[in-house]
C-alpha cells in the first residue's frame, strides 16, 4: 500500500503518455510543415521511447546541445528567421523535441507538459475549425491525464482509466466557469504587437488588380468568402452584386486601383428596394468590405470612396460581422469631376490599336452613348465563347487578341475588354470586381458567397443616368448571372462534382448541415469579438469601458458558478445512509470497546473475533455468528433483506460481560 | 521559500493539543491549501496563452486559456477533497534495536471517496505515499532511523496531496504522540552471560518453556505466532497456542554488575545481547538493573519486557 517518494518521471508509463501526448498536439504541424522537421520529431519522441523501454541514458549533454543549434541552425535555413508564424511554430516544435530527450526529472515532465499546452495554442494560428478545435480538446485531455497520472503514481502506474477518468471530470467541471469567462472576460482589440507577416498567408481571393486569368484563376477556390444572412427573403439572383475593389487605371493589360481614390458620400438620386442584411467576412488580409449594390449605410470603422468602394480602417485579419442595408433600385451620379472623367477615359494608346479602333467606329457610327453601349453588347453576344480555361493571352495586346482571335473568355475578359471599347468609344468606364449570386444554404437559409462566385463587371457612365451598371458577362452567358456559376460551368474540382451529382441528395443535405455549423461556429464563437462582447454586455445592461462594473460582475459570476460546481462536489461527501451492516458492526465493536475489548484499528474482523472469543468465552458463540454474517455482507456475496434485519437485531441482543480489569493484551 | 512561510503560517493557526486522541478526521478548517511551485509556473503560461489570444485575435485560443485556467480552479478543491473528512488512526509501532529503522504506522480511513497519492512526512524525512480504498484501510508506514536507545517520538506529521494535478499542495498536520520503543543495540562481542547466579535448589522443576510440546490451550492475545498451531487452525480448529514445557535446568540472572562494560550504555548492549541470546538457548532467565528487577521467565513476551526496561533504563517513567 504504501511506497517511498515515486520518481514518476522515470516510469515507462508515464513517459510513453507524454510522448504519445505531445505526437498528438505535434501532428497537425507536421501536415504543415517540412518533411525534416517531421523525421526530426519521430526521431527524437522514438529516442526518448527507447531511452524510457530500455531505462538507458539520456544523451549526454553536449549532444543535446549540438542537435538543438542544428535544429536552430536549419530553421534559420529554411525560414531566414526564427519568428512568425511558421518559422516559430517550427522552433517550438523542434524545442519540445529536444525537451523530451533531455527530460529526466518530474520538473521537467511538467515543464513539457506546460509546453504541451503552448503548442495546442499554436495550431490555433493555423486553423480554428470545429475539427482541429475537438481535436485540440482532445489533446488537452491527453495532457492533463498525462498530468494526472504523475501525481497519481504509489509504486504502481495508474490505468489508463485511472488517468482519463480524473483528467475528464476536471475538464468537464471546469467548462461552466470557462464559459463565464470566455463571455466576460473582457476582450481587448488584437494585436498587442505586430503579427508577424506570414500569419495570414495563403488565403486565395480578389486582388486590386485585373489582368486576363487572374479571376479564372481564384474562381478554382471553393473557399467561404463571406455568408450573408438577409432580414427578408433573398432578392433575385441577378441582383446579387457585390461590390469590390473598382478599377480604374489601365495600362494595356492590367487593371489597377486609382492611386487616389477620394472620399465619397452614400447619396443616391434615387434609392429604393432596400435590402437589409448581415455579412460575415473571412479574413483577407485587406481592407475592403463587400457590399451588395449599393450600400445605404457604412459598416463601423469603416469609409467610402468616391466609387462606391467600402474600406475598412484595419485590414481584414480576421472574420467580422456587419449589417447593412442597400438599395437595389438606385442612380448614382456622383463622383465624376474632370480628373475622374479623364481617368475614366484613358487608356494606351499605344495597346490593343484594333479595339481601340473598333471603339472609335462605334462612336463614330452611333448617335448616343446609349447606342454604343448596346452596340458593344450585340457584339459580344455574336461568336463569343464563356469558358473557364480560357488559352493564355500572351501578346502585348491581349484585348485584341481575345476580341478579334481566340474569343473565349471568362468574365475578367469580357468586362476588360467591354470596358476599353467603351473608353475608346469615349464613354467613362471602369471595371468594378466582385462576387456575383452566391449559393443558398436551405438549412441556414444563408447565402454562401464562395471564392468561386468571384466577378468582374463594367460601370459606364452616361451623363443623364450616372453610374450604370453592364455586365456583358451576362449577354454571353445569361444563367452564369442568373444561375450562378456552378450552373454555367457545371461542377469545379472533385468534391464540388460529388455534391453536384447528387445536388439534392444527401451528400448536399450533409454538406450544407456542415456549411450550417460552421457558420453558427463563426458566429458566435469565433466571431464572438469587442462588438460582440459590448452587444451581449449591453444586453446585460454593462458597458465594456465600465470595468470596475464588469469586473464586479466578472468575480460575482466566477464565484456563483464556482460556488455551485464546488457546492455539487462538498454535497456528495455529505454523509449519507451508510450501509447497514456497517451499522450493525460499528454499534457491535462499541459495545465491546465498552466492555473494555475495543478493536484495534488495524484489526480485521476474523482477528478481532479470535480475539473476543478468548477473552470473552460466554460472548464467543453470538460474537461468532454476528461476524460471520458481518464478513458475508462486506467480503463475500451480501446479505439477504432478512439476513440484514436478523444481523441488526443480534447486535441490538448482544450483551458482551463486563470483566474487571479491562483488556488484557 | 513557500515551504518555510507554510511551515510558519500553519504552526501559528494550528495550534491543536497534542496528542490528539484517535480517530482524528480532517475536517475543513484543519486543511490548508496554496499553489505549488508548478501552479505559478502554470499559472505563468496561462498569462502567455492569454496574451497569445489577444494578440492574435484567436477565439479558441481564449476558449484554451480559459478552460485550462478553470480547470486549474477547480483542481484545487480536488485537492482539498482529496484530503478533507479522512480519518486517521495511529497504528502500532514495534520496538527496534538502535540502528535499525523503527516504522510508524498511521491507519487512514476514507468515508465516502477513494483517495489517491495521500502523503505522510515527518518536519524533516521523505514522504510516503498510500491510496486509500474506499472500504478498506490503509497505512501507511513511515520509517524513520533509530539512532539510539529509549523512546524514539514520531513528532507532528504532515499530511498533504497534491493529487490531481500537482497545482496545488494541501495539507494538515496531526500529532498522535507515537513512541516506539528503541532497545539497545546488542553488542555481540559481550558472550555469554556468566553462569554465577545460577541456583541449584530449583532443578528438575518443570516450568513453562516451549522446548517440549506439551498441550494445546486457547490462544491468548500476545503468544508468539510460532507458538500457533497452524495445523489446529487448518484443520477448522478455533485458534491454539501450543503449550511447551521445559525442564528449567537453570535458572540466570542478568546483572548489571556483572555486564563490565566503561560505560552505562555500553552494559545496556551487553545485557541486550544477553537477553537475546539465553532466550535463544531456551534458558530461563531474570533481569535486574539498578531499580528493576524482573522475575525470571521466558518467551517472547518476557523477552520483549526485559529489552524494554533496558530501553527506558534512566528514562522518565521507566519500569
Amino acid at each position: 500500500m504504501s511506497g517511498a517518494l515515486p520518481n514518476a518521471a522515470l516510469d515507462v508509463r508515464n513517459v510513453m503518455w507524454l510522448l504519445a501526448s505531445m505526437a498528438f498536439v505535434v501532428a497537425p504541424h507536421l501536415l504543415r510543415q517540412p518533411e525534416w522537421v517531421g523525421a526530426f520529431f519521430a526521431a527524437v519522441v522514438s529516442w526518448r521511447a527507447w531511452i524510457a523501454w530500455r531505462a538507458a541514458r539520456n544523451p549526454p549533454r553536449w549532444l543535446v546541445l549540438v542537435l538543438t543549434v542544428a535544429a536552430v541552425a536549419a530553421t534559420l535555413f529554411v525560414y531566414r528567421r526564427l519568428t512568425g508564424r511558421e518559422a516559430g511554430t517550427t522552433l517550438l516544435v523542434l524545442m519540445a523535441g529536444m525537451k523530451l530527450l533531455e527530460m529526466k526529472t518530474s520538473r521537467e515532465v511538467v515543464l513539457s507538459i506546460h509546453l504541451g499546452f503552448v503548442l495546442v495554442m499554436t495550431n490555433f494560428l493555423f486553423s480554428q475549425s470545429i475539427p482541429l478545435g475537438f481535436y485540440m480538446l482532445a489533446c488537452v485531455w491527453l495532457f492533463v491525464a498525462t498530468l494526472v497520472g504523475y501525481h497519481r503514481g504509489v509504486g504502481r502506474t495508474p490505468t489508463v482509466r485511472e488517468r482519463l477518468v480524473p483528467a475528464g471530470i476536471l475538464l468537464v467541471q471546469a467548462v461552466p466557469l470557462m464559459l463565464v469567462f470566455f463571455l466576460l472576460f473582457p476582450r481587448v482589440q488584437g494585436p498587442l504587437w505586430a503579427i508577424p507577416q506570414d500569419s495570414r498567408a495563403g488565403q486565395t481571393g480578389l486582388s486590386d488588380t485585373m489582368t486576363p486569368g487572374s479571376i479564372a484563376q481564384v474562381i478554382q477556390s471553393e473557399a467561404v468568402a463571406f455568408r450573408v444572412q438577409f432580414e427578408a427573403s433573398i432578392p433575385p439572383y441577378s441582383l446579387l452584386y457585390w461590390r469590390g475593389p473598382v478599377l480604374w487605371r489601365f495600362d494595356g493589360r492590367t487593371w489597377r486601383i486609382p492611386d487616389a481614390n477620394a472620399p465619397g458620400t452614400l447619396e443616391y438620386t434615387r434609392a429604393e428596394r432596400p435590402v437589409r442584411y448581415a455579412v460575415t467576412v473571412e479574413p483577407h488580409n485587406k481592407h475592403w468590405l463587400f457590399a451588395l449594390d449599393v450600400p445605404a449605410e457604412l459598416p463601423p470603422m469603416s469609409h467610402v470612396r468616391q466609387d462606391l468602394q467600402i474600406l475598412s480602417v484595419r485590414p481584414v485579419t480576421t472574420r467580422i460581422r456587419y449589417e447593412l442595408t442597400s438599395y437595389l433600385d438606385y442612380r448614382y451620379e456622383q463622383g465624376l469631376n474632370r480628373g475622374y472623367r479623364r481617368l475614366a477615359l484613358s487608356f494606351n494608346e499605344n495597346r490593343n490599336p484594333r479595339t481601340v479602333a473598333l471603339g472609335r467606329q462605334w462612336a463614330a457610327e452611333s448617335s448616343s452613348p446609349a447606342e454604343i453601349v448596346n452596340r458593344g453588347l450585340r457584339y459580344l453576344n455574336t461568336q463569343f465563347t464563356y469558358t473557364l480555361e480560357p488559352p493564355l493571352l500572351t501578346s502585348d495586346d491581349p484585348y485584341d487578341e481575345f476580341l478579334f482571335e481566340v474569343k473565349r473568355g471568362f468574365c475578367e475578359h469580357y468586362a476588360g475588354s467591354f470596358a476599353l471599347l467603351m473608353r475608346a468609344a469615349g464613354i467613362p468606364a471602369r471595371v468594378v470586381t466582385g462576387y456575383q449570386g452566391g449559393e443558398v444554404n436551405p438549412i441556414s437559409l444563408e447565402l454562401i458567397v464562395r471564392q468561386a462566385d468571384a466577378h468582374a463587371w463594367v460601370e459606364v457612365w452616361m451623363d443623364d443616368r450616372g453610374w450604370v451598371r453592364v455586365d456583358p458577362t451576362a449577354v454571353v452567358m445569361p444563367s452564369r448571372i442568373d444561375n450562378g456559376i456552378n450552373a454555367a460551368l457545371g461542377p469545379i474540382g472533385v468534391i464540388p462534382s460529388l455534391i453536384a451529382a447528387d445536388r439534392f441528395g444527401v451528400l448536399a443535405k450533409v454538406s450544407f448541415a456542415w456549411d450550417a455549423l460552421n457558420s453558427q461556429w463563426n458566429q458566435w464563437v469565433l466571431g464572438y469579438n469587442v462588438d460582440r462582447q459590448r452587444q451581449f454586455l449591453s444586453k446585460l445592461g454593462l458597458e465594456l469601458n465600465d470595468w470596475k462594473k464588469l469586473a464586479l460582475w466578472l468575480v460575482a459570476a466566477t464565484i456563483a458558478v464556482g460556488g455551485l460546481v464546488g457546492l455539487g462536489l462538498v454535497l456528495r461527501d455529505l454523509p449519507t445512509r451508510r450501509e447497514p451492516s456497517v451499522v450493525a458492526w460499528d454499534r457491535f465493536c462499541r459495545k465491546l470497546a465498552a466492555a473494555g475489548l475495543a478493536r484495534m484499528p488495524w484489526e480485521g474482523p476474523m482477528d478481532y473475533l479470535a480475539r473476543i472469543e478468548a477473552a470473552r468465552p460466554a460472548a464467543a458463540a453470538e460474537a461468532r455468528e454476528i461476524t460471520r454474517r458481518y464478513v458475508e455482507a462486506r467480503y463475500g456475496d451480501g446479505l439477504s433483506k432478512a439476513a440484514t434485519r436478523e444481523l441488526l437485531a443480534r447486535v441490538r441482543r448482544f450483551r458482551p460481560a463486563q470483566v474487571p480489569g479491562g483488556l488484557r493484551t | 521559500m513557500f515551504a518555510n512561510a507554510r511551515q510558519s503560517i500553519s504552526d501559528w493557526i494550528f495550534r491543536a493539543k497534542v496528542p490528539e486522541s484517535p480517530p482524528v478526521t480532517l475536517v475543513q478548517r484543519r486543511i490548508f491549501v496554496l499553489p505549488t511551485r508548478q501552479g505559478y509556473l502554470f499559472a505563468l503560461v496561462l498569462l502567455v496563452l492569454l496574451l497569445a489570444s489577444i494578440n492574435y485575435t484567436l477565439s479558441l485560443g481564449f476558449l484554451l486559456t480559459f478552460l485550462l485556467a478553470a480547470m486549474g480552479s477547480v483542481s484545487m478543491l480536488h485537492t482539498w477533497r482529496n484530503l478533507a473528512h479522512l480519518k486517521l488512526r495511529p497504528g502500532r509501532c514495534d520496538p527496534v534495536f538502535a540502528g535499525d529503522t523503527a516504522h510508524f504506522n498511521v491507519v487512514l480511513e476514507a468515508p465516502k471517496r477513494q483517495r489517491y497519492a495521500v502523503a505522510l512526512r515527518r518536519r524533516e524525512g521523505d514522504p510516503v505515499f498510500v491510496d486509500v480504498q474506499e472500504t478498506e484501510h490503509a497505512v501507511a508506514s513511515l520509517p524513520v532511523p533509530a539512532l539510539r536507545r529509549g523512546r524514539l517520538r514520531c513528532g507532528r506529521l504532515e499530511i498533504f496531496t497534491r493529487y490531481p494535478v500537482g497545482l496545488f499542495h494541501a495539507w494538515s498536520y496531526v500529532d498522535f504522540g507515537l513512541v516506539a520503543i528503541v532497545y539497545p543495540r546488542p553488542d555481540p562481542t559481550a558472550g555469554l552471560p556468566p553462569q554465577q547466579s545460577l541456583s541449584g535448589d530449583d532443578e528438575g522443576i518443570p516450568v513453562k518453556g516451549d522446548e517440549e510440546f506439551s498441550v494445546l490451550r486457547a490462544y491468548n492475545p500476545g503468544d508468539a505466532p510460532k507458538l500457533i498451531a497452524w495445523k489446529a487452525l487448518a484443520r477448522g480448529d478455533d485458534l491454539l497456542t501450543k503449550e511447551f514445557q521445559a525442564t528449567a535446568s537453570a535458572e540466570l540472572w542478568l546483572d548489571w554488575i556483572d555486564a563490565r562494560a566503561p560505560d552505562p550504555e555500553a552494559r545496556l548492549s551487553v545485557l541486550a545481547h544477553w537477553v537475546i541470546e539465553t532466550e535463544r538457548l531456551g534458558q530461563s532467565y531474570g533481569l535486574r538493573l539498578p531499580g528493576v528487577s524482573i522475575p525470571p521467565g521466558r518467551g517472547d513476551a518476557h523477552r520483549a519486557r526485559c529489552l524494554e526496561a533496558l530501553a527506558l533504563h534512566g528514562e522518565d517513567g521507566a519500569p
